[in-house]
């Protein structure tokens, strides 16, 4: 009896709960759910020509992303049948508000892979709108607009083309010039050519700037060699953890090779920097010295430092002279820098699909790409004619090598795994926690690799 | 009680009564310790937001700056539009606190002066809602919210506020249950309607709880970053910690922690300010339902 009046109350709950819904989301007066924007009646991707449409750039609330905000008036001058809107979200929430946008209904039209999630994870979600026929309509070219080849390959799969790639960010080395000078060392060479510059020389170079002292003020050390995802770091050495085949059919690897012994040998030469050459700093010491977030390098305390050429915009505020140099050869001929190439995509779920496309060829065109580096404080654009401006953009370190840099790790270049592998953000959670021990000093190699090979193989079936 | 007279000398002839005992002395010695490494981060919070760019990145940091930036005080309004995202932070947590007040204190005086069929089974279920994650809740409510038209504007961050929240329904129902019934049946008595008494007796004899939901209810607005971000686009509707989080948004520069503890240093100053007005309403309640 009492079991029965409970149910009914339950009823009662589940039908005021059900009308309340549906009350409430009558409210939207039958309008699609998609078109916040007001004179937006969804015109749809027939492209009518007097109507006007409103389509949402999706990015990254900072300033060297939302500077696309100042080109619309140019553009909307340009197609007055076109709005574009930016909406924005900071980098930590940037994955889940888009997610959340996209179940909503509320799907962006452009956006790029600027969270933690890569374009194999998008593509593999289905979230991706296939650009192949909006290609072909339009005549759109990659040499018109200087676009090298190679680059519009990354995101392309078995012939079709998700994104055109926009910006072009390569992993170099940064010195610090004062620290080379104090401790009579020459210069790294910015050339990729020459042969001289290898691993053990960086790490010879590396020992005569190193001085561990008690007083944590006076320590220093010679290299930071944190390159890339940590996955990735194999391949410098010429060991491949993830098949051949992960490249061609978006993004999944048939097989993982991360306890083979040429893996296990190539990061144990990485570790050898921090135990036992003892020339690069453990995990522990550089968050103590340049807090969560930061870098040791920034603070002077690195000599040599890997990192993605993001790294330059900043070198103007650097408290030392610093200079950029290539990335010293350490037995892969093919590849000695990871590539960042990030694309413009236009989602599935986009309503203009045809006017995403206008807004991203106006986005690539030489003149505004030129005018974006500026705008952007610095970001290094895929145009090769641009290009050109940009390796000008950086007060006291010479174009020459900046251009040397760049072309030398186009050509020893590889696009991020965190890219091109599916489920990467897991994986790369996964690979912080298991290799964390090793880091301090706490598991060895031998211990850790097997399971990290277990766990990337579990993701990967997801 | 001892007073604290810590410069006596504790020889044998001050032992008898008034001695202060090694025991206080080491508890107080650990407190002061204590107080001492709970104020050092802010103050270097406030260190750093007087530190130059350049002398931020210093390591070892400086304690105090060598060169006092006040100029940061200023600065902040033009690199993050400061002024106009503490106004829609001030705005979403007024309506909120506004909001909650209203609902929870309503809904919990219905809660404690009712006894009716099924009471306790409403409360649970009320109070089983606080077990839902935001999460799981997260993209349904979107879907609501977008289809109300709603997003981009401060609606979704201020509505849901005016329909209770369990756990402050939960703690006023608690202090209302407290209130002695023979208030009512005076209430009842001189012709008083319920909401009248709830207006008049309930809620100036509620002042302390009251006050606690307020400051709760503020702080959660106040530091909330997930909701302002799904619902928020457009920068000028933006609160204050989705523009403290977009200043270290970028992977491509360093990041302004000066300026981060300027805007840090501001965005403490409305949650000083309301507690130490709750903090006098605490004691002012305690005081008047003590005589009661």
């Amino acid at each position: 009896m009492k079991n029965m009046m409970k149910s009914k109350r339950y009823a009662l709950l589940l039908a005021t709960a059900l009308t309340v819904t549906t009350v409430l989301a009558g409210c939207g007066g039958g309008k699609s759910a998609g078109n916040v924007a007001a004179g937006d009646s969804g015109a749809g991707s027939t492209g009518d020509p007097g109507k006007q449409v409103t389509i949402s750039h999706y990015t990254i609330d900072s300033e060297d992303r939302t500077f696309i905000e100042k080109l619309i008036p140019d553009f909307e001058k340009a197609h007055p049948n076109i709005k574009v809107k930016v909406e924005k979200a900071p980098y930590e929430q940037f994955d889940s508000k888009l997610q959340t946008l996209i179940a909503g209904g509320n799907s962006p039209d452009v956006t790029s892979h600027y969270g933690y999630g890569g374009f194999a994870e998008y593509y593999n979600k289905d979230m991706l709108l296939d650009l192949t026929d909006l290609i072909k309509e339009d005549g759109f070219k990659a040499e018109d607009y200087n676009i090298p080849e190679n680059l519009m390959k990354i995101y392309t799969v078995n012939g079709h083309t998700y994104g055109i790639p926009v910006n072009m960010y390569v992993t170099l080395m940064l010195y610090n010039k004062d620290m080379f000078d104090a401790a009579g060392v020459s210069y790294p060479p910015s050339d990729y050519e020459d042969k001289n510059w290898t691993f053990d020389r960086m790490v010879e170079d590396a020992k005569k700037m190193t001085l561990v002292s008690d007083d944590i003020a006076k320590t220093q050390y010679g290299v930071d060699f944190t390159w890339a995802e940590r996955d990735m770091r194999p391949l410098y050495f010429g060991a491949e953890p993830y098949s051949e085949d992960t490249w061609t059919n978006g993004g999944v690897p048939s097989e993982t090779h991360f306890d083979s012994p040429e893996v296990i040998a190539a990061y144990h030469k990485l570790f050898d920097l921090v135990f036992k050459d003892k020339v690069s700093p453990t995990s522990e010491w550089s968050k103590s010295v340049a807090g969560q977030n930061g870098d040791p390098f920034v603070a002077g305390k690195i000599g040599m430092s890997i990192g993605g050429s993001w790294n330059l915009a900043g070198a103007n505020d650097f408290p030392f002279k610093v200079g950029v140099a290539a990335v010293p050869w350490g037995g892969n001929d093919k590849v000695r820098s990871t590539l960042y190439v990030d694309p413009l995509l236009i989602l599935k779920d986009s309503k203009h699909p045809k006017e995403a496309f206008e807004w991203i060829k106006y986005l690539m065109t030489t003149e505004v790409q030129e005018k974006s580096i500026e705008l952007s404080g610095g970001n290094p654009p895929v145009n090769t004619e641009a290009a050109e401006v940009y390796y000008k953009h950086f007060d006291g370190i010479d174009p020459e090598d900046v251009k040397k840099v760049y072309e030398g790790a186009v050509k020893y270049g590889y696009e991020s795994y965190n890219h091109l592998i599916t489920n990467y953000s897991q994986i790369n959670d996964m690979f912080i926690n298991e290799l964390q021990p090793v880091e301090t000093g706490h598991k060895t190699l031998e211990e850790v690799m097997p399971v990290i090979q277990k766990k990337v193989t579990e993701i990967i079936k997801r | 009680m001892s007073t604290v007279k810590a410069t006596r000398p504790l020889g044998p002839a001050s032992r008898p009564r008034r001695r202060i005992k090694p025991v206080k002395i080491a508890s107080f010695t650990a407190l002061l310790l204590t107080t001492f490494l709970m104020l050092l981060p802010l103050f270097f919070m406030v260190s750093t937001s007087l530190k130059s760019k350049r002398e931020m990145l210093k390591f070892p940091p400086t304690f105090l700056p060598e060169s006092w930036a006040w100029s940061n005080y200023t600065d902040i309004f033009e690199t993050l539009q400061f002024g106009t995202l503490y106004k829609n932070s001030l705005i979403i947590a007024g309506f909120s606190v506004f909001g909650t007040l209203l609902s929870s204190a309503l809904v919990a005086y219905g809660f404690a002066r009712y006894r009716g069929r099924g009471n306790n089974f409403w409360f649970i279920l009320l109070l089983s809602t606080m077990m839902l994650p935001y999460p799981a809740i997260m993209i349904p409510q979107f879907v609501l919210f977008s289809k109300m038209q709603w997003i981009d504007t401060f609606l979704p961050l201020i509505v849901p506020a005016f329909f209770g929240s369990a756990y402050n329904i939960f703690l006023l129902r608690q202090f209302f249950s407290t209130l002695p019934e023979e208030l009512f049946d005076a209430g009842r008595m001189d012709g008083c309607g319920e909401l009248r008494m709830w207006r008049t007796i309930a809620l100036p004899l509620s002042a302390p709880a009251l006050a606690t939901v307020a400051i709760f209810a503020f702080i959660y607005s106040w530091n909330d970053l997930l909701t302002p971000v799904l619902y928020l686009s457009s920068s000028d509707k933006f609160t204050l910690p989705v523009g403290m989080a977009s200043l270290t948004s970028s992977r491509f520069r360093i990041p302004p922690w000066h300026l981060l503890m300027v805007a840090s240093v501001l965005a403490m100053v409305p949650i000083v300010t309301l507690f130490a007005i709750a903090q006098k309403q605490f004691v002012e309640g305690i005081v008047l339902t003590g005589i009661k």
